[in-house]
């Protein structure tokens, strides 16, 4: 009964006007700055961080909670539109998100984004709401061993998948990881391949990366088609109802998609320190592993939209669960949200659960209807994007130039990452040409860090235990990791080998 | 309208004209901030760009040039010219710690002029509370009798609380594992889990709060609020003890004058209820210096950072 009352109260501190308000600019703010890329939700957060001092929390903290859930929708649509992820998250998107815009279908891909961003982050927020403690708990099981495993894995089944050849795969993914280890040692602090560049030192950054090998790949390839090309609208949308929604049977289609990368994805989230690019590329690398028909992923395949997107919200919400059962922050939406509340005097953990709920469940009402206004919101900003698009390409792409320069400026104010924007460009450009796959290339670069850091802190830790075997092999998670990935492995030679008997079998059939 | 518009730029070029003559400042300034939009560093600056602002009367441009662990933005600002209108916002690390252990392109003695301190950070060393350790006796004791086995991290690798620390376990000849880290929250995650048994960092309200770690010892000048009962690494005997401060610079050579006008500026400023909304709100401690009184503390610290590093190989 008391239980019922606090949440309640809870509710009830959300559903004011205000609050509600609040919320709805906060969608509409994120989904339009999300758009643009470089400029990241957080990145529009901190700047507005002097300005909301005068803020009641109970309006601070539903608005930032839209700007966080709005935004990770907004950059899909560019992703998918024109090739350019507004944040990074998106960026695992474009990979058959522009390919069926190219097909007509860009309405269709965005509205599937929609709703595998809104599935993504109500399943999260439901995880949230009712295993915050549980799920924090197995969390905190997973140390550095733990990731390295988890990170190994993921580059070591991609490597298999990538669809082209197997060795082309294998070149783009080392090359990714070749850039990612740029900057200074995570263990020793001296430079590495910077080649004498202090803007090196902090390693080569995300965001001009992802849009110069993106979208400036992209502009370059379209300049080498005939002008004539040109003048054409950048996406055509198909008057075919088929191609301009979702409809219930391809809902259910991607179903299994949704709910396993949404685990994914809030698993990824209650682990503080990878972020929502990562769950991703994750996603959507685990999706074409399982798919019946991996070579359809690259081409326009919804489950390719689904995956990435419903994994990436469903970060932001699990980003929470390690906040409310001990207070630690998983990423900066969290950090901000912490600041909010501990200027309230309440601090999250498992104390405020006992002694003072109402705010907790505040905020869990505001999740929830955020969520509700991001599906609703959606819809017009996908309608204002089609307009946007449907100008010649020998407009937008000047644009695009434009825009993906000023957004690597704006990260820093680096005419440096100017250059690596271009840079990239023409290598994304040239390894297109050369039928290299791009993603096994962007998995690499942002999961090498990860990996590199965590092996070796792993191998420090196993310099400081007497026994390190003993060590590891009695960590329940590492174990458990270990298992579940010796059969994935053999699972996926098992189909290898299939596919390759099958391939055999066809050859000899034609051939006889 | 176009004879308006050239009165009123006629008029708005003489009267900048007059004020050039006047005194400082007559134009806009530039704030460099040597790190990337959102952190605590650039929320303040723009906090104190924006208050600045309307104390001086002129326009504030905040810039971000982050990069090369701040070294590029200050360097920026080391370079610019010494009249008042580039100045930049510093923090320890580019200042009084990484130029001892890794090569710098300004020299912090002789490049720039301090400008007024605002803002100190906390910097506890903290374990679980689960008993193991009690007070940093404990933790030594520990340390020596299994060399090696303590892990531990602090939020920033090679930043002021990590050497200060590495420098305590030096002069007591213990070898301890230092895991480098990415930040205090994923720090926190590790202590709490078992990963490291202690870590030196700034961001540990809700936990301690909770009751989940413990504070042992403060690595920066004088106790830790939250925890009047444990000692600073000085009161303890040790080497080294750096202050973790916010603040601004601006190149060398800069005039009396425009020192005393920020001296003024800062003071109104860190006295203001805004400022201490703000600092509540990022758990930082309002911590006013005037310039001279903040350079004496740099260079206090610049040299007890020198000479540590030459006692206990600290740049190893």
């Amino acid at each position: 009964m008391e239980t019922m009352d606090s949440i309640l109260a809870g509710v009830a501190l959300a559903l004011t006007w205000q609050s509600i308000l609040a919320v709805l600019a906060g969608i509409v703010a994120g989904q339009l700055l999300g758009a643009i890329p470089g400029l990241t939700a957080t990145m529009t957060v901190a700047l507005l961080i002097p300005y909301t001092y005068y803020l009641d929390p109970w309006v601070g903290i539903p608005m930032l909670v839209g700007m966080f859930k709005g935004s990770l929708f907004g950059s899909s649509v560019t992703a998918i539109l024109v090739k350019t992820p507004g944040t990074p998250a998106a960026a695992a998107t474009v990979l058959d998100g522009y390919p069926m815009a190219q097909q007509g279908k860009g309405e269709k891909a965005c509205k599937m984004a929609l709703y595998s961003s809104v599935f993504g982050d109500s399943f999260s927020d439901i995880v949230l709401i009712f295993g915050a403690s549980f799920l924090a708990a197995i969390a905190l099981k997973f140390g550095p061993a733990e990731y390295t495993l988890l990170v190994a894995f993921s580059l070591l089944t991609m490597g298999f998948v990538s669809g082209a050849k197997i060795w082309k795969g294998l070149f783009a993914m080392l090359l990714g990881m070749l850039l990612g280890i740029v900057g200074l040692d995570p263990v020793t602090a001296s430079p590495r391949l910077t080649l004498g560049f202090l803007e090196l030192e902090e390693g080569i950054g995300l965001i001009p990366m992802l849009i110069g090998f993106l979208a400036v790949a992209e502009v370059m390839r379209q300049m080498e088609l005939p002008r004539k090309h040109l003048a054409t609208s950048t996406v055509s949308f198909s008057d075919d109802p088929a191609d301009r929604r979702v409809s219930w049977l391809e809902f259910k289609g991607v179903l299994p998609t949704l709910l396993k990368s949404s685990s994914l994805g809030t698993a990824v989230g209650a682990l503080p320190g990878i972020s929502a690019t990562v769950a991703a590329f994750l996603a959507y690398n685990e999706a074409k592993r399982s798919s019946k028909n991996p070579e359809k992923y690259g081409k326009g395949e919804l489950n390719g939209i689904a995956a990435p997107e419903s994994a990436n919200n469903a970060v932001s919400g699990a980003n929470l669960i390690p906040l409310m059962a001990f207070g630690i922050p998983g990423d900066i939406a969290a950090a901000l949200i912490l600041s909010a509340l501990l200027i309230q005097g309440i601090t999250p953990g498992p104390v405020v659960f006992r002694d003072n709920p109402e705010p907790i469940y505040a905020i869990f009402t505001a999740l929830l209807l955020a969520n509700f206004f991001n599906l609703i919101l959606g819809h017009g900003l996908i309608k204002m994007a089609r307009r946007v698009v449907t100008v010649p390409k020998r407009i937008l792409f000047p644009v695009v130039l434009v825009i993906a320069a000023a957004s690597a400026y704006a990260m820093r104010g680096s005419i440096f990452d100017v250059q690596l924007v271009f840079l990239f460009g023409l290598l994304g450009w040239g390894l297109t040409k050369l039928a290299f796959p791009t993603v096994p290339l962007l998995i690499g670069f942002i999961l090498m860090p990860i990996l590199e850091s965590n092996l070796r802190v792993s191998m420090l830790i196993a310099g400081s235990v007497p026994n390190p075997f003993a060590y590891f092999l009695g960590r329940p998670a590492f174990v458990t990791l270990l298992v579940v990935m010796f059969l994935l492995l053999v699972l996926v030679m098992r189909r290898i080998l299939r596919d390759r008997e099958a391939a055999r079998a066809a050859g000899l059939r034609s051939g006889g | 309208m176009i004879k308006h518009l050239v009165k009123g730029a006629l008029a708005l070029a003489l009267t900048a004209g007059l004020a050039h003559a006047d005194e400082y400042p007559s134009e806009s300034i530039t704030l460099i901030v040597p790190y990337s939009p959102g952190g605590n560093g650039d929320i303040t600056s723009r906090f104190i760009a924006d208050k600045a602002s309307d104390i001086m009367g002129v326009n504030f441009v905040v810039e971000n040039r982050a990069g090369g662990g701040a070294f590029i933005g200050i360097n920026s600002c080391a370079n610019a010219d010494p009249d008042g209108y580039t100045i930049c916002f510093i923090s320890t690390s580019p200042i009084t710690v990484r130029p001892h252990v890794i090569e710098a392109p300004y020299d912090p003695m002789t490049d720039l002029t301090y400008l007024g301190q605002f803002m100190l950070s906390k910097q506890p060393v903290i374990v679980r509370d689960d008993g193991k350790f009690n007070s940093i006796d404990d933790v030594i004791a520990f340390a020596k009798e299994n060399p090696g086995q303590l892990r531990w991290s602090a939020a920033v690798p090679r930043g002021g609380p990590h050497l200060a620390t590495e420098a305590m376990f030096r002069a007591e000849d213990a070898v301890t594992t230092f895991l480098p880290s990415k930040g205090g929250a994923v720090e926190l995650a590790n202590l709490l889990s078992g990963t490291i048994d202690l870590a030196v960092i700034s961001d540990y309200g809700p936990a301690l709060d909770n009751g989940e770690i413990k504070i042992l010892a403060e690595t920066s000048p004088g106790r830790n609020p939250q925890a009047p009962d444990a000692p600073t690494l000085s009161e303890l005997g040790y080497p080294l003890e750096l202050a973790s401060f916010f603040a601004l610079a601006a190149p060398a050579g800069l005039s009396e004058e425009v020192i005393a006008t920020w001296d003024d500026t800062m003071k109104q400023i860190t006295d203001s209820e805004e400022f201490k909304t703000l600092m509540d709100r990022i758990k930082g401690q309002g911590a006013y210096l005037n310039s001279a009184d903040f350079t004496a503390r740099v260079r206090a610290d610049f040299e007890a950072m020198g000479e540590a590093t030459q006692t206990y190989g600290l740049a190893n």
